[in-house]
């Protein structure tokens, strides 16, 4: 009994962060016009208007981080992230698992730096109320928030795979079904 | 002998630059009279810190010590832009050393820095910031609807005389101004518009500076500070006069280089402003003041203390 | 630990977490930061917020999203298709001709951008897939992006040059015009390899029936495929035109690109919300693979940085005593090694104005020595195991391809890249011919 609802709970998990992460990568898509639309419209409104804004430039940064970071996870999720394949293809499926042990370990270790150092970060910026330095100078907490979500996301992502590795390295077997990556 | 003190100090400048052996120079300085108990090594630009990141690199350590320029940091340290000399401010050296030894910006900008873990020494003057512009500007009314690179501070100014001031990446200016997508752009002194090579895309410069001169801080991480023995700081702070004045003087020079191999170049001056002009300039700048004072509370008293000592 | 030492420490951690198929990004952030512990203590966890910023808030590398979208844009409206139907209806009898127009294009994309991620994932979205739908041989595809993407910063504008020239006090204008002459004979010479190579294995670029089925077709469909293909080179040549005339930035243009291309794709009755969607999620995970990697990669070198590896170049540079000659070939060996540990942009602002200063007074060009440089980026960062143009090029490569195949993919472009830069060190008018007539 107890081993089924082990099972039964980490396939939830396992699933749930994926379909989270999904939602992070879409939304991460969805800014993607967004972007293209603020430098075109700056381009427009300083040719052929003559009144370039205050805002496009840090707006057009902002989103570019947005994307940038939150479309991680959901890369890891698709397998998009750069990996230097050359020995890992020619390996067993058994020791595959091995080494993505451990180089999910030194990626989540870098990555709870990333979370732990900009949660000092958002503290500072709300203490300071920091901003942009540009004229229109936007808040900058929202920016901290959004890189400790992303990461965030990202270490659930490698947890998620590390719990299928470890399934698999245990038993033999998959914890998910094919299709369910 | 291993040194007691390793410390890491940022500046803006390349390696191998004029400005960036001052630097090197001061880093040497702290060597040398420290018995070497404090060993520098410094940090040119792009060496592991962008040029945004100077002052918080110094708040968390990263860099014991750093020669950051404040617009960069407006966001963080507001007060900052008025340290530096807003526009309209004055460029007699005399005057701003008074200023701020004499008449009360030292303690302000203390507490300012202060309050982020940082540690005043010893200001610097570099050179003032110029506008460099494709076509001749013969009054202040040509500066209607041109648009200029300039940031922060320096873009409400431009406002201010009805420009349109445009965000632009630093390497972006020359292209920029090459194709046109710009009509002038400010360089952070006339050695920067030197080394970015405008003046072969645009010919202009404006006679009239946006501030008198600028004042620039050399800054230290408290924790750092806090661990060096009354000795070792009087040094420190010694080292940073010497460095203010080696500053004054060199980058004087360097200046006028600039300008000399700018107009060997092709580089023109627009013709000297009038009185109404230079009216008008000055009021554009003083006009930012009250702006400026409104939105923190150091500019405020920095900037209660320089309008007392206008008169 | 002495830099010569850590330095040894981190190339050895980097090979090992490679070898096991860790995730690029991650693994380098993580071995700095993991070895800066060791070494230097917490203090050095405060790297990654400076660098979170200056990666995020570059606006030079906002080109990245925005022509990686204008590339996606372009391959799945079928614009991209329309381009290169048009090519074929022209030499489509040649053996190798696609892979002609592809070098031909990217040469366009690399006059619009100016740093090599932006051009690699453009021309990549733009011109991989037709080539592998029609059979080429995915090492030859896959080179002729890598070259013609990479192109980007060798022919203007070009981000590197600028920051070249703005560190030596030397002419943009200047470099940007010595530069041209390298590209062309660049270009030729890639040509040239692609053409000779089909000949000599036609397996590499087989002849099928795409390549002649619009040759077949009745005049009004020519017409129509031309019509087409016209309207898509416009497109590129508007965002070109965009640039030169002072409409927008290199960085911006990547944007008047998208919108040209919505609108194209809504002409061409191409335009659905399945399409748009597909586009926008696509490129979001390009972007968020790019910059991932160039935050880890930051992260890397200016721990390096602060660990004073410039010193130990510097140091280096300076003690050599050699002939002149020999030391300007030196200068390019600890470039191409240098390459091997970290990106373009630190290259240039460690290298040029250590080594231009030592190169002009010996009486050498600062024009020519800095094209020079700049060529001898292209090679460094095509080259494994660390070449971020290696990386680009996997981030876009379709799945099954791994970076072993880039690797092989890449040699012969590199040997052309080299036989390139050789030629300009042997005979230096090549660079300061064309500046010279121009301007004097
Ligand atoms: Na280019
Ligand atoms: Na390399």
């Amino acid at each position: 009994m107890g081993v089924i609802m082990l099972l039964s709970f980490l396939r939830g998990f396992c699933k749930k962060i994926d379909f989270i992460a999904m939602l992070a990568g879409y939304a991460a898509s969805y800014m993607m016009p967004v972007l293209a639309l603020i430098v075109a419209s700056e381009v427009f409104s300083r040719y052929f208007l003559n009144k370039p804004t205050v805002w496009a430039f840090d707006l057009s940064l902002f989103l570019f981080g947005y994307i940038a970071i939150l479309g991680g996870a959901y890369a890891h999720q698709k397998r998009a992230h750069i990996v230097v394949d050359i020995l890992y293809v020619r390996v067993s499926p058994r020791t595959k698992r091995i080494f993505n042990l451990i180089s999910y370990s030194l990626g989540i270790f870098f990555l709870v730096l990333i979370v732990y150092i900009c949660q000092e970060k958002l503290v500072d910026a709300f203490k300071f109320g920091t901003r942009r330095q540009s004229e229109w100078a936007p808040y900058m907490h929202h920016f901290w928030i959004m890189t400790i979500v992303g990461s965030t996301l990202f270490i659930a992502q490698l947890v998620r795979d590390m719990i299928v590795d470890i399934f698999y390295l245990c038993t033999g077997t998959d914890l998910l079904k094919k299709g369910e990556l | 002998a291993a040194a007691e003190h390793n410390w890491r100090f940022g500046n803006l400048y390349g390696r191998g630059t004029a400005f960036g052996a001052l630097y090197e120079d001061l880093g040497k300085n702290i060597d040398e009279m420290s018995d070497g108990k404090i060993k520098v090594q410094v940090l040119f630009a792009g060496e592991g810190v962008g040029t945004s990141g100077m002052l918080s690199a110094c708040k968390s350590g990263l860099l014991t010590m750093v020669a950051p320029f404040q617009s960069m940091h407006a966001g963080e340290l507001p007060a900052g832009i008025v340290e530096i000399g807003l526009p309209g401010g004055t460029s007699d050296t005399d005057e701003l050393y008074s200023l701020f030894h004499d008449k009360g910006w030292g303690p302000i900008l203390d507490t300012a820095y202060g309050e982020h873990g940082l540690v005043r020494l010893e200001p610097y003057i570099q050179p003032p910031v110029y506008i460099l512009t494709k076509k001749k500007i013969n009054s202040v009314e040509d500066f209607k609807g041109l648009k200029i690179r300039a940031p922060g501070a320096y873009g409400k100014f431009l406002r201010k005389l009805g420009a349109s001031p445009v965000s632009l990446a630093w390497s972006e200016i020359y292209t920029s101004l090459a194709t046109g997508v710009i009509d002038g752009a400010i360089g952070s002194n006339m050695i920067d518009h030197r080394d970015g090579n405008h003046v072969e895309v645009a010919t202009y410069m404006y006679p009239l500076p946006l501030a008198g001169a600028q004042v620039l801080p050399i800054l230290v991480n408290q924790k750092a500070w806090n661990k060096l023995s009354d000795d070792l700081k009087a040094v420190v702070m010694k080292a940073t006069v010497m460095h203010a004045k080696a500053q004054l003087e060199m980058s004087r020079k360097w200046e006028s280089e600039a300008v000399t191999e700018m107009e060997s170049k092709g580089l023109l001056w627009s013709p000297e402003p009038s009185d109404a002009d230079k009216a008008a300039w000055t009021a554009a700048g003083e006009s930012l003041w009250g702006e400026y004072a409104n939105e923190d509370k150091y500019s405020k008293q920095l900037i209660e203390v320089m309008k007392k000592n206008k008169k | 630990m002495g830099i010569e030492a850590l330095t040894g420490v981190l190339l050895l951690c980097i090979c090992i977490f490679f070898a096991l198929g860790a995730p690029v990004a991650l693994a380098l952030g993580g071995i700095a930061m993991g070895i800066g512990y060791l070494t230097w203590g917490d203090a050095v966890f405060n790297i990654i917020p400076t660098t979170i910023e200056s990666t995020y808030f570059s606006f030079i590398l906002l080109a990245i999203p925005l022509y990686i979208y204008m590339g996606q844009f372009f391959t799945k409206s079928g614009i991209g298709d329309a381009m290169f139907d048009t090519s074929q209806l022209l030499i489509g009898k040649i053996r190798g001709s696609l892979a002609v127009s592809v070098i031909i294009v990217c040469s366009m994309i690399g006059a619009m951008v100016g740093i090599i991620g932006a051009g690699i994932m453009t021309s990549g979205s733009i011109a991989l897939k037709p080539m592998l739908d029609r059979g080429y041989d995915k090492n030859l595809a896959m080179g002729v992006i890598m070259a013609g993407g990479g192109l980007g910063i060798l022919i203007p504008p070009s981000i590197p040059m600028i920051m070249f020239a703005a560190s030596t006090h030397n002419s943009i204008g200047r470099m940007f015009i010595g530069a041209m002459m390298p590209a062309l004979v660049t270009v030729v010479l890639m040509i040239l390899y692609v053409v000779i190579s089909c000949r000599i294995s036609p397996q590499k670029a087989p002849f099928t029936a795409a390549d002649t089925i619009n040759q077949k077709k009745p005049f009004v469909e020519k017409l129509s495929i031309a019509r087409d293909g016209f309207l898509a080179m416009m497109l590129i040549v508007a965002v070109l035109g965009s640039i030169v005339s002072g409409i927008a930035t290199p960085t911006e243009s990547g944007a008047i690109g998208v919108v040209g291309a919505v609108v194209l794709s809504i002409l061409f009755k191409r335009f659905k919300v399945k399409m748009f969607l597909e586009v926008g999620l696509q490129t979001a995970l390009l972007v968020s693979v790019a910059m991932w990697i160039i935050f880890g990669a930051s992260v890397f070198s200016n721990f390096h940085l602060l660990m004073g590896v410039q010193s130990m170049v510097s140091d280096f540079a300076v003690n050599l005593d050699l002939p002149p000659i020999m030391i300007i070939m030196m200068f390019q060996v600890i470039m191409l090694l240098l390459g091997f540990v970290i990106d373009e942009f630190i290259i240039v602002l460690m290298c040029a104005p250590l080594f231009t200063p030592i190169a002009v007074s010996f009486g050498y060009d600062p024009i020519w020595f800095g094209v020079l440089m700049i060529l001898n980026i292209l090679i460094a960062v095509q080259t494994p195991p660390y070449g971020f143009a290696l990386f680009y090029l996997k981030g876009i490569a379709p799945v099954g391809i791994g970076m072993g195949d880039i690797y092989k993919s890449v040699i012969p472009f590199v040997m052309i890249n080299f036989t390139v830069l050789v030629l300009c060190m042997i005979f230096p008018q090549i660079v300061l011919w064309l500046p010279t007539l121009i301007l004097g």
